[in-house]
């Protein structure tokens, strides 16, 4: 994986040496060697050297934590990607738990009214919801509701924070995070709610004709410890995996909504980078969402375990 | 001229109405009139909107319902219309392609009516066809607008920008061109390469998982292997990044581009399925009879997948627009216009968003493009019960 984005990377065209070598030789006149001299120093990474070498260097210092420097700021990548992804776990996390706790909610209630207008208006929401792309959504927010009709002060609400507040665990500081937050967790919640509805509600349909909802039914608990305790905890099962799942695709799945509400998490960066071509945080942008993804899986399979003891009691049966 | 993405052309309604002649001299020999003069509007419609690429097929999906209108299997006294003195077990060539044009025109026609039942798919069928007319249709009444005209500029303005007026429904854009031209052009190049995208990542994942399943062993082993290489890297920053380093020359390298990166799940998933069909009691039953690979694949095999894989088709064109869009959208691929992708990134560049004369230059495109996935969406309900017909006895 790491091989294959240093490979991937460092074989794009335009790389941003020759760039600047172009634009110093445009700009002030120097000569090749001179312009090259100069841009070497300036960037503090020699492109003529074999990529061999240059690999080697960089899976030996990975191995030690240090992912090199920016080609542009030369600031070191593991800062910038220490800066960049809590912005990104804390929007898109954040975005993701609210979809997934109202999508069960509702899927539940839709499977367990099932037939109702309740349940054919949801339907048809969450058919519409999972049908349009999620930046058309997010443009539309803007257009809509920030500049027509002015309903959300859409100009404050772009970047991470105000700028100029102190960052701290107080209640202005926290209040200013979610309000920026909002357009971004806003538009992941309204575009996945749909998904995890109708996920739900199938999972639900499947649960309530198992036996033991019936047996319940028939000692006669009430609705509520129906819901909660018997159909709900049942029905939760696969999406708890595809939750999962899902968490490994967050640093991925936010390019372009962060770029559109110039939210500085991940995406926007990887996406900035890569217009640049900065190799390295290219590099470490791709590293963490590898890394991500890996663990979820991992994740997915341990709480799988974990909530069913079905699967535990049948390992042990096996061993 | 490459299929459906070509616009409306005289010559091409020519080809068109002389290959419905074939359909209604069909028709007219065994006098039914009614699905022969169809038939000939069918041909001629289709020829106009692609020519010989339009007109040759509808030929031969018209010929097959006019003749299953008329036709009398012999060989089956019991449910056709054949006399007892007409039943004959022979059958020539001749009479073999009518039975099976026929079946096909039966077919052809459920899987019509099954179109026209369910709600939210005829919607989404509808909303499709739209797209459909405005892309090959459309340019024909509206013309390209593609150069900057200062002249447009309004004497109180400072940009060329305009809100919708009688004169331009949609208004105009950052350099003064009518909007609504570049809606109906600009949605061509990006269904066609989000179609082709689509049908290329359907055709990977099946023959990759067919031969997966069927040989087994190493091939295999190596396929899923790789599937789950591509499956752990995010696809969209992927697709970002090998979209910058490579420059495209045409929409097919970014169609194959995407289908390389996007073929593992539904590979998967046909696997999956392969593997379970072959163990079921007809497949069985047909290998024990030895009935030869090609019938159990395309007689057996192929129809209990083909509704699945036709509704995964819809799905990856849908992840495609969204995957071109967005790569346009963040100025990853060269900009071509028209293209409604385009049209949001220059739009927004240019300010587009904040102000309300000047939003339709976005907001046309993004409402295009939202459409056009929802009507995708709710078109694979019908196309679940055409190419399954199991679903359609249940209403």
């Amino acid at each position: 994986m790491t091989t294959f984005t240093f490979i991937l990377i460092r074989q794009m065209p335009g790389n941003p040496f020759s760039i600047k070598v172009e634009q110093l030789m445009r700009e002030q006149n120097l000569t090749v060697e001179e312009a090259t001299n100069r841009a070497g120093a300036l960037f503090d990474f020699d492109p003529n050297r074999p990529l061999l070498e240059q690999y080697t260097e960089y899976m030996g210092k990975l191995l030690r934590g240090d992912l090199g420097k920016s080609i542009i700021s030369s600031e070191p990548v593991m800062n910038m990607l220490l800066r960049f992804l809590p912005w990104t776990l804390f929007s898109v996390g954040l975005g993701l738990l609210i979809s997934f706790g109202l999508g069960i909610l509702i899927g539940m209630l839709m499977a367990y009214w099932r037939g109702s207008l309740f349940d054919n208006v949801m339907t048809a929401f969450a058919s519409v919801m999972y049908g349009i792309p999620d930046y058309v959504i997010a443009l539309l927010l803007i257009i809509v509701a920030g500049v027509q009709l002015r309903i959300l002060p859409f100009a404050q609400m772009l970047g991470g924070s105000t700028p100029g507040i102190e960052p701290g665990f107080r209640l202005d500081y926290i209040l200013d995070l979610l309000f920026h937050a909002f357009l971004p967790v806003f538009t992941y919640v309204i575009t996945s709610l749909g998904g995890w509805m109708l996920t739900m509600k199938s999972s639900t349909m499947s649960t309530l004709g198992e036996d033991y909802i019936t047996v319940a039914r028939a000692r006669g608990l009430s609705q509520r410890r129906l819901l909660t305790a018997y159909i709900g905890r049942n029905a939760m099962l696969p999406l708890v995996t595809r939750l999962a799942i899902s968490v490994g695709f967050i640093v991925g799945g936010a390019v372009i909504i962060e770029t559109l509400y110039q939210y500085p998490g991940l995406g926007r960066n990887l996406a900035t980078a890569i217009l640049v071509r900065d190799y390295t945080v290219m590099q470490g942008i791709f590293l963490v969402i590898a890394i991500s993804v890996v663990f979820s899986n991992i994740l997915a399979d341990l709480l799988f375990g974990l909530l069913d003891p079905r699967v535990r009691l049948g390992k042990e049966d096996a061993s | 001229m490459i299929g459906f993405a070509t616009i409306a052309t005289v010559p091409g309604l020519l080809i068109g109405m002389v290959c419905g002649l074939i359909p209604l001299g069909i028709a007219l020999y065994y006098r039914q009139l009614r699905p022969g003069l169809l038939g000939w509007l069918a041909c001629a419609f289709s020829g106009f909107a692609c020519g010989f690429l339009g007109g040759v097929p509808m030929i031969v999906l018209t010929t097959a319902v006019v003749i299953s209108y008329a036709y009398v299997n012999k060989q089956d006294p019991f449910t056709s219309r054949a006399a007892l003195a007409e039943v004959n077990f022979e059958e020539t060539r001749l009479e073999l392609l009518l039975r099976l044009l026929a079946g096909l025109g039966n077919s052809v026609r459920a899987g019509l009516v099954a179109l026209l039942r369910n709600k939210a798919g005829f919607i989404g069928f509808l909303g499709v066809l739209f797209f459909f007319l405005m892309s090959v249709f459309g340019p024909l009444l509206i013309p390209y607008d593609g150069r900057p005209h200062p002249d447009r500029r309004l004497p109180e303005s400072r940009t060329l920008f305009q809100a919708p007026s009688a004169q331009f429904p949609l208004g105009l854009d950052w350099q003064g061109r009518d909007i609504l031209s570049h809606v109906v052009h600009g949605g061509q190049g990006l269904i066609l390469t989000a179609g082709l995208a689509g049908v290329l990542t359907t055709i990977i994942a099946v023959v990759l998982g067919a031969l997966a399943a069927l040989l087994g062993g190493v091939v295999d082993q190596v396929f899923s292997a790789f599937s789950n290489f591509i499956l752990t890297i995010p696809q969209f920053p992927l697709l970002l990044v090998l979209a910058s380093v490579l420059t495209f020359e045409s929409n097919v390298a970014l169609a194959l581009l995407f289908a390389l990166l996007s073929w593992p799940t539904l590979m998967r998933a046909v696997r999956a399925q392969v593997l379970s069909l072959r163990e079921r009691d007809y497949v069985e039953a047909a290998i024990a009879l030895d009935l030869g690979l090609w019938h159990i694949t395309l007689r057996e095999v192929l129809p209990n997948m083909i509704s699945y894989i036709v509704v995964n088709m819809i799905f990856s064109i849908r992840v495609a627009m969204y995957s071109i869009v967005g790569l346009v959208f963040l100025g990853m691929v060269p900009l071509r216009e028209p293209d409604w992708g385009v049209m949001i990134f220059v739009g927004r560049q240019q300010g587009a968003l904040s102000n309300s004369i000047s939003v339709w230059m976005v907001l046309a495109p993004v409402l295009a493009i939202a459409l056009f996935q929802l009507s995708l969406v709710m078109f694979t309900r019908s196309l679940e019960e055409v190419f399954n017909p199991r679903l359609r006895s249940g209403l």
